[in-house]
Order: structure tokens, then sequence, then C-alpha cells
């Protein structure tokens, strides 16, 4: 399996949030400022990739009986881990997603990738398939964020951007954003976790008008190539 | 028979390796973690009640306010800070609450929670919403309540239960302070 066509499975074609609509629940609960989502969507990559080598590096040694067991056992481990950092390191981002950090471990893409991928491919091949699931799906969670955070507060890059006193990232999720209309005008709606299925249901369905597309596209060039041939 | 040994084995194995790693790990950010929460409390206390010159804890009748962790008097002489552990809406909160000597609330300050981001977590959030709900609390007295059971207290939209339970704990650190005559 290639590099680029695991990138664009990654991404697009297999994206874990949009198409194989997997780790919802995070997605829809957290994504209120760009902050959350981009701290959530690192956290995720780094956790995924992690236990994908990890995984796939035992896979051969794990009996098929107990395996989920294990997979949870090094989850577990690895999402500790990054909890225990992310209180030390950034306690802003460890107040503000709460509840959600701990959570990755029952988060079903990390599992789910361990099941469908790794516990079968190499360790190579799992270290590309962790990073470019966990962008695919820190790339959702920013689009969700910017969306719902724009909509429902008329805001941009809360939590990320502070620009009272000139234009520059916070880290430490002080940073108000950029206002881009008052905050009364947004439908705070947005910012509720039925926001969050509104957002995502119009995003799911934008993927999935753009995948048939291209699918009748490609269809229809191979269908020009035959008759072209003949 | 030797089926089960060798999969109790390889579990057993791999629960102890990651068991010892996160042991490091511990070891490595404990301190820190532990420096993490002290400055966050000594903020919170200064954030609701300024001392100049310390806190220092005194003791109150645990069974009568079980849900009180400490409370703390300034040596300054201008009242008193209590801290208290209570449940919110997903989990249990932690929150520092000033009280001055005429048991009227001078700030409140969460110090830590596990409330929804973006609704329950907007009361200890420094957003203007977060400062806005909190700034209400300054200048109550033990009978706090929110605008829906007669009180002064607008709640947090999509957020009542936090807001109920943050007041209501309020409301109980203050008459704990006044249990100390």
């Amino acid at each position: 399996m290639n590099i680029k066509k695991q990138f664009k499975e990654g991404l697009i074609t297999n994206n874990p949030v949009l198409v194989q609509q997997i780790g919802m629940c995070a997605t829809m609960a957290i994504t209120t400022t760009l902050f959350n989502g981009v701290g959530m969507g690192l956290s995720v990559l780094i956790i995924l990739t992690c236990c994908n080598v990890v995984i796939s590096a035992i896979r051969k040694i794990i009996p098929d009986e107990i395996r989920l067991a294990i997979f949870v056992v090094v989850i577990a481990g690895f999402v500790t881990i990054v909890d225990l950092l992310l209180q030390a390191f950034v306690p802003a981002l460890s107040s503000a997603l709460g509840v959600f950090i701990p959570l990755i471990v029952v988060n079903c893409i990390i599992i789910g990738r361990a099941e469908a991928f790794c516990q079968k491919m190499p360790v190579g091949a799992s270290f590309w398939d962790g990073i470019f699931q966990g962008i695919g799906y820190t790339c959702v969670l920013i689009i969700m964020c910017v969306v719902r955070e724009l909509l429902g507060s008329g805001r941009f890059g809360g939590g990320l951007i502070d620009i009272a006193n000139g234009f520059r990232f916070t880290l430490d999720g002080t940073g108000g954003g950029i206002q881009i209309f008052p905050e009364t005008f947004g439908a705070s709606i947005l910012s509720l976790p039925f926001g969050g299925f509104l957002t995502l249901g119009v995003l799911i369905a934008v993927m999935q008008y753009a995948l048939k597309k291209s699918a009748k596209k490609q269809e229809l060039a191979e269908k020009a190539e035959k008759e072209a041939e003949e | 028979m030797n089926k089960i040994v060798k999969l109790t084995i390889v579990l057993f194995l791999v629960c102890a390796i990651v068991a010892g790693v996160l042991g490091v790990v511990n070891a490595f950010t404990k301190d820190r973690i532990e420096e993490q929460n002290r400055i966050k409390t000594e903020k919170a206390y200064a954030a609701v009640l300024a001392s100049d010159n310390g806190y220092t804890e005194v003791s109150f009748d645990k069974t009568a306010f079980p849900t009180v962790d400490s409370i703390n008097e300034c040596n300054n002489g201008a009242g008193w800070v209590v801290t208290t552990t209570f449940s919110g809406a997903q989990g249990s909160i932690t929150m520092a609450v000033g009280v001055d000597t005429d048991y009227k609330c001078t700030g409140i300050s969460i110090i830590s929670h596990s409330e929804t981001s973006g609704l329950g977590a907007v009361a200890a959030s420094t957003s203007q919403a977060g400062m806005d709900f909190r700034a209400q609390f300054v200048g109550q007295d033990e009978a706090i309540a929110l605008t829906k059971a007669g009180g002064e207290i607008n709640a947090i939209t999509g957020a009542t239960i936090t807001s109920k339970s943050v007041t209501e704990a309020t409301s109980v650190a203050i008459k704990a302070a006044e249990s100390l005559g």
C-alpha cells in the first residue's frame, strides 16, 4: 500500500468522521472553539499514531482471543500518558477538554483502526495510517470549530489567537479570538450540542455529494476510454 | 489448559509493561502537576478575596457541612476563603468562595471541574459570559439563589444544573463561614 493512497484515504475517501462515521461523540462535544479542536485533534493524532505502531509491532504475538483486551490496555496507557503530560504542561487545554481526553480510550477511531488495519499491516504502513487518519480527524474538527464558532458567536480562533495586543498565538488558551461580528448576532444554538449535530450532518452530506460526483466522473472517464479503444 | 495459561501470561505481560511505563511518566509529571494545581489554588484564593499576608486554615464542623473541604482565614482579617467540592452536571466541581466579615460573598472561582465544554464549563471560563456569571455572586449573602428560585443570579444558557449547583454551594460556603461565629 503506498503512502499517497493512504494520505487520500485518511483525509478524504476513508475519512474517520465523515466517511467511516466513527469518533463522533467527542467531535460534536468539543468543537466549540478552535483551541479545543486543535488540541483534541493533535492529542488523538499522537495517541492514534503511537497505538498503531505498538499494536502493529506486537500483532504477531497477540493471541486472537484476547486482542481487544490488549488493544484497550495499550490505548489506555497512551491516553493516560498524554493526559498526564497535558495536565503538567498545558493545564488550560486539559481543563478545557475535561473528560474528553480520558474518553479517547473508548474513541472508536483508535480501536477501529487497530482492529481494521494495524493487526494485519506492517509497522510502517500503520504509522502512516495513524498520521493520516489523525490529520483527517483534526481537519474535520477544525472545520467544525471554525463553522460553529463563527456562526455561533461571531468569532474566529477562540483561545488560540489573541489580537488585543497585536496578533499572536496563545498556546495557554487565554486568547479572545478575532471578533468578526458582534456575539449577540450569532446563532448561539450552534454552540450547543444540537449545533454539533447540524454542522456534522451538513459536512457529511457535502462529503457524500463530492465523493459520489467524483465516482461518477471516474466512471464516465473509464467509459469514454473504453469507447475510444473500440 | 495450556492455552489459558498462555493467554493469561501474555495479557499479564502487556499490562505489566504498560503499568511500568505509566509509573515512569507519573513520576516525571507528578511534581509539575502538583505545582500547577498549587498555583491554580493560590490564584483562585487571591481572586476571590485578596490577603496580603497569606491564609491560615481553621477548623470547622465537617459533619454539618460535608461538601466544604477547608476554610482559610485571611491573615489580614478581611474574611475567609472557603473551598468546597460538590456535584455539578457531569462530575464534581471544586470551588473557592470568598466571604467577608459581613458574611457577603466577595467572589467565586472554580478550581477544577468536568462540566461540558462550551456549556457548564462557561462557569469556570475566562470568557465574557463566564466573568459576567461569576460577577453576579459578589455581594450576595446566604440567601443567594437563581432567578428561577426567586434570587438574583441569572443561570448560564444551556447550563441550568451547573448554575444551580454553583449557586447552592456558594450559599453553603457562606453558612459554613457564619458557623465559625
